[in-house]
C-alpha cells in the first residue's frame, strides 16, 4: 500500500515540478523553529512542553520520593510551584520560574480491590505503565487518550479523555484522591470526605494542590477489536450519531481537502488476538503533508490525488487488550486546539470548520479529530452536566497556527464549546464563568487551599483572574 | 589511510542493528540512572514506531555521537525532531542527561 502511495506521490511531484518557487517554499516551511537557548544566562536549564511552544527556566526542579517528602517541600520552595506530568499540555499551564515539581517517583499501584474493581495509583504513573499494571490485576480503563505518555495526575488535571458513547473522561471514574495543599497539609477527599475539594479538584489544573494518589474505578479486563477504515466524510457525518451508538469507542479523523475520513472503532470481542502492525499513521500523515506541499494552491488536484491513494485502502484491524490498542505512538510533534461542544452541536460545527479550513487555510494538512464523551459532575470538568462532542484541530509544530484562533475558535465558541484545559484557546475568567455553573464555588475552594496563590503562574492567573 | 582504516576495523567489529527486545533488555548499571532511564527515556528509545534511535543500537547512534556530546546534550535539553525538550526527564540535570545519552549511545555510562 505504502509503495503504491509513494509511486502516486512521485508522479504527483512530477506533475507539480513546474510550479515556480515550490521547492523554496517547502524548504522554508521545513526548517526547525529556532528554540530558546538550552541554558539561560543564570545557568538554569530550559524546560519546554512537548510541542515546544511553552517554556521556562525553573529555579528549582524537585522530584520527591514520597508524599511525606512532598509535604515537607511544598511550604518552603520558590514560587510559583507547578506540578508537571509529562509536559504534554499544549498551552502555558505548566511553565514556572519557581519550582517545577515532577511526580515521576510517586508511581505504581498502591492498593487494589478485586471485588470493587478499584485501584489506588500514584499520581505520577504514566498511562503507558498503568495499562499493563492494571491488566495484571484483571482491570483496565476503557477510556484512554490518543497517546499514553501522560501521567495520571496530569491527565486528570486537564480533563483528558478518549471517546465513546456513555464513556466518561478519565476523571469520571475517580472515586477518591489524596492532595497535598501548598501549606503541606494532606487532604483525603471523596464523595463523603471533603466533597467540595473532591468536586473542585478532580479536574484541578494543578491549582488546588498536588495530587499524590488517585483511586480509579476500573472495568474488568477485556479484549477488543480495533478497526480503522477510510470512509467518505459526507456520509460519515450523516451517520455519526448512529455509529457512535453502535461502537464502544468510536472517533473519526477528517482528512481535510480529501473528502475522506478515517473512522476508528473499538468493540469488545472474543476473537483471537491479532496484534497491531507497525505504525502506519505517521506515513499517512507525511503523505498528506506531501500532497499539501505539492498542491496547496490547486485543491481540485489535491483532492484527486488524495482519492487515488486513499480509495480502496483495506481496513486496518487488530485484536488485543484495550490498553495495547486505544493509544497510539504519534512521533510527529504538533500543536492542538480542542473544544467540547454540547453533542447536538458537534456535526454542524464540524461541517462549518471543514468548510472554513478548505476555503481559507489551504496549508492545513493535519486531520480534524471528532470524539464523544459522557457527562460527569466534576465542577471544572468540560463535560460537566452535558454529553459532549469534541472537535480538535492540529498544526505541524514547525508551522503557523493562527488559523485555529481566527477561523476555528469562533465556531467552537459560538456552539457553546468549552476548551480542553490542556490545549490551545484564548479564553479567560469571564468567559469561563459563563461556561461553568460551579466556577465561583470552585474558585472559593481554590482560594481556601492556596490563599497566597503559590500555585498560580501567569496562565492560570488569566483563567482564574477573579479567583 | 587504508592502513588506518584496517587497524580501526580490527579493533572494533562493525556495529549491528538491535531488535526492540535486545534494546529493551539494556539498563544502566547505576541504580539512580536506571530509574531515570526507566521513567523517561525507555518508552520511546526501545520502540521502533516512536522513531527515536534505539538504546544501544550503534548503527543508529554512531552518526549522532560523531556530532559531539555537547551537541547531543543541547538537542536533549532543547528537543529535536519528534523528541520534546528535556527528553521527558524533568528532574534530570544536564549531567544526568549527558550520562543517559552516553548509555543510550552504547558508550557505557
Ligand atoms: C500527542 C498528544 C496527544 C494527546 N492526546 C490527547 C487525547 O487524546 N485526549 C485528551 O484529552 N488530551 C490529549 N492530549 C493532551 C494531554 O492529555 C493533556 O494535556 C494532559 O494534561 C497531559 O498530561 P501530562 O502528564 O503531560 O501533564 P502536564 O501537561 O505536564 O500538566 C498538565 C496539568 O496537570 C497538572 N499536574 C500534573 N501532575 C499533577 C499532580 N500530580 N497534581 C496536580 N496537578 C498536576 C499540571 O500542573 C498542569 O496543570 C494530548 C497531548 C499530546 C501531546
Amino acid at each position: 500500500m505504502t509503495t503504491r502511495r509513494k509511486i502516486l506521490l512521485g508522479s504527483a511531484a512530477a506533475v507539480a515540478a513546474g510550479a515556480a518557487g515550490l521547492g523554496g517554499r517547502v524548504a522554508l516551511r521545513n526548517r526547525d523553529p529556532v528554540g530558546p537557548p538550552p541554558i539561560d544566562a543564570e545557568g538554569r536549564a530550559l524546560w519546554s512542553n512537548w510541542s515546544g511552544i511553552a517554556h521556562s527556566y525553573p529555579a528549582r526542579r524537585a522530584a520527591p520520593a514520597d508524599e511525606a517528602e512532598l509535604a515537607r517541600l511544598l511550604p518552603d520552595t520558590p514560587v510559583p510551584i507547578r506540578p508537571v506530568g509529562a509536559g504534554h499540555s499544549f498551552n502555558a499551564i505548566v511553565p514556572t520560574e519557581g519550582t517545577l515539581l515532577s511526580l515521576d517517583r510517586l508511581s505504581g499501584i498502591v492498593a487494589s480491590d478485586d471485588k470493587a474493581m478499584t485501584a489506588t495509583v500514584g499520581a505520577g504513573t504514566k498511562l503507558s505503565a498503568l495499562g499493563p499494571t492494571l491488566a495484571e490485576i484483571g482491570q483496565e480503563m476503557i477510556n484512554l487518550p490518543d497517546i499514553d505518555k501522560q501521567t495520571l495526575g496530569g491527565a486528570l488535571a486537564t480533563g483528558t479523555h478518549g471517546t465513546g458513547k456513555g464513556v466518561p473522561a478519565l476523571h469520571g471514574r475517580v472515586t477518591g484522591m489524596r492532595i497535598v495543599a501548598p501549606d503541606g497539609t494532606v487532604i483525603e477527599c471523596n464523595r463523603d470526605q471533603r466533597p467540595e475539594v473532591f468536586d473542585a479538584a478532580r479536574v484541578g489544573l494543578g491549582a488546588f494542590g498536588v495530587v499524590s494518589q488517585v483511586t480509579l474505578h476500573n472495568w474488568p479486563l477485556s479484549r477488543v477489536k480495533k478497526v480503522v477504515r477510510v470512509v467518505d466524510t459526507d456520509t460519515l457525518l450523516d451517520q455519526w450519531p448512529a455509529l457512535a451508538e453502535q461502537h464502544r469507542n468510536a472517533e473519526f479523523l477528517v482528512l481535510p481537502f480529501t473528502g475522506k475520513s478515517a473512522l476508528v472503532t473499538h468493540d469488545v470481542t472474543d476473537e483471537p488476538v491479532l496484534p497491531r502492525g507497525p505504525d502506519v499513521d505517521t506515513d499517512a500523515l507525511m503523505e498528506l503533508k506531501t500532497l499539501r506541499d505539492l498542491f496547496e494552491f490547486t485543491p481540485a488536484l489535491r483532492r484527486r490525488f488524495a482519492a487515488h491513494f486513499l480509495d480502496g485502502a483495506p481496513p486496518e484491524i487488530a485484536v488485543d487488550e484495550g490498553w495495547k490498542l486505544l493509544a497510539n505512538a504519534r512521533p510527529v510533534r504538533f500543536k492542538e486546539m480542542e473544544y467540547h461542544l454540547p453533542i447536538e452541536q458537534q456535526v454542524a460545527a464540524l461541517r462549518e470548520i471543514i468548510a472554513r479550513i478548505e476555503r481559507e487555510a489551504k496549508d492545513v494538512f493535519f486531520p480534524i479529530e471528532a470524539r464523544i464523551v459522557a457527562p460527569d459532575d466534576a465542577w471544572l470538568s468540560p463535560f460537566n452536566g452535558r454529553e459532549s462532542g469534541s472537535i480538535a484541530v492540529h498544526a505541524y509544530y514547525k508551522e503557523a497556527n493562527d488559523w485555529m484562533f481566527d477561523l476555528v475558535e469562533p465556531v467552537l465558541r459560538e456552539a457553546s464549546g468549552r476548551p480542553h484545559w490542556g490545549k490551545l484557546h484564548s479564553l479567560a475568567a469571564p468567559d469561563l464563568k459563563a461556561l461553568y455553573p460551579m466556577f465561583a464555588e470552585a474558585m472559593a475552594v481554590r482560594r481556601s487551599l492556596d490563599p497566597q496563590g503559590r500555585l498560580l503562574n501567569p496562565f492560570l492567573s488569566r483563567l482564574f483572574a477573579d479567583g | 589511510m587504508a592502513l588506518a582504516l584496517a587497524a580501526c576495523g580490527a579493533a572494533e567489529a562493525p556495529p549491528k542493528p538491535l531488535t526492540e527486545a535486545q534494546s529493551a533488555a539494556l539498563t544502566p548499571a547505576d541504580l539512580r540512572l536506571a530509574a531515570l532511564y526507566e521513567r523517561s527515556c525507555k518508552a520511546c528509545h526501545t520502540v521502533t514506531d516512536a522513531q527515536a534511535p534505539l538504546t544501544g543500537d550503534r548503527t543508529q547512534w554512531d552518526p549522532r555521537w560523531a556530532k559531539g556530546e555537547d551537541v547531543l546534550l543541547a538537542s536533549a535539553i532543547g528537543g529535536i525532531n519528534g523528541m520534546p525538550a528535556g527528553g521527558q526527564c524533568f528532574e534530570c540535570s544536564p549531567a544526568d542527561l549527558k550520562a543517559l545519552i552516553r548509555f543510550m549511545a552504547g558508550r557505557g555510562q
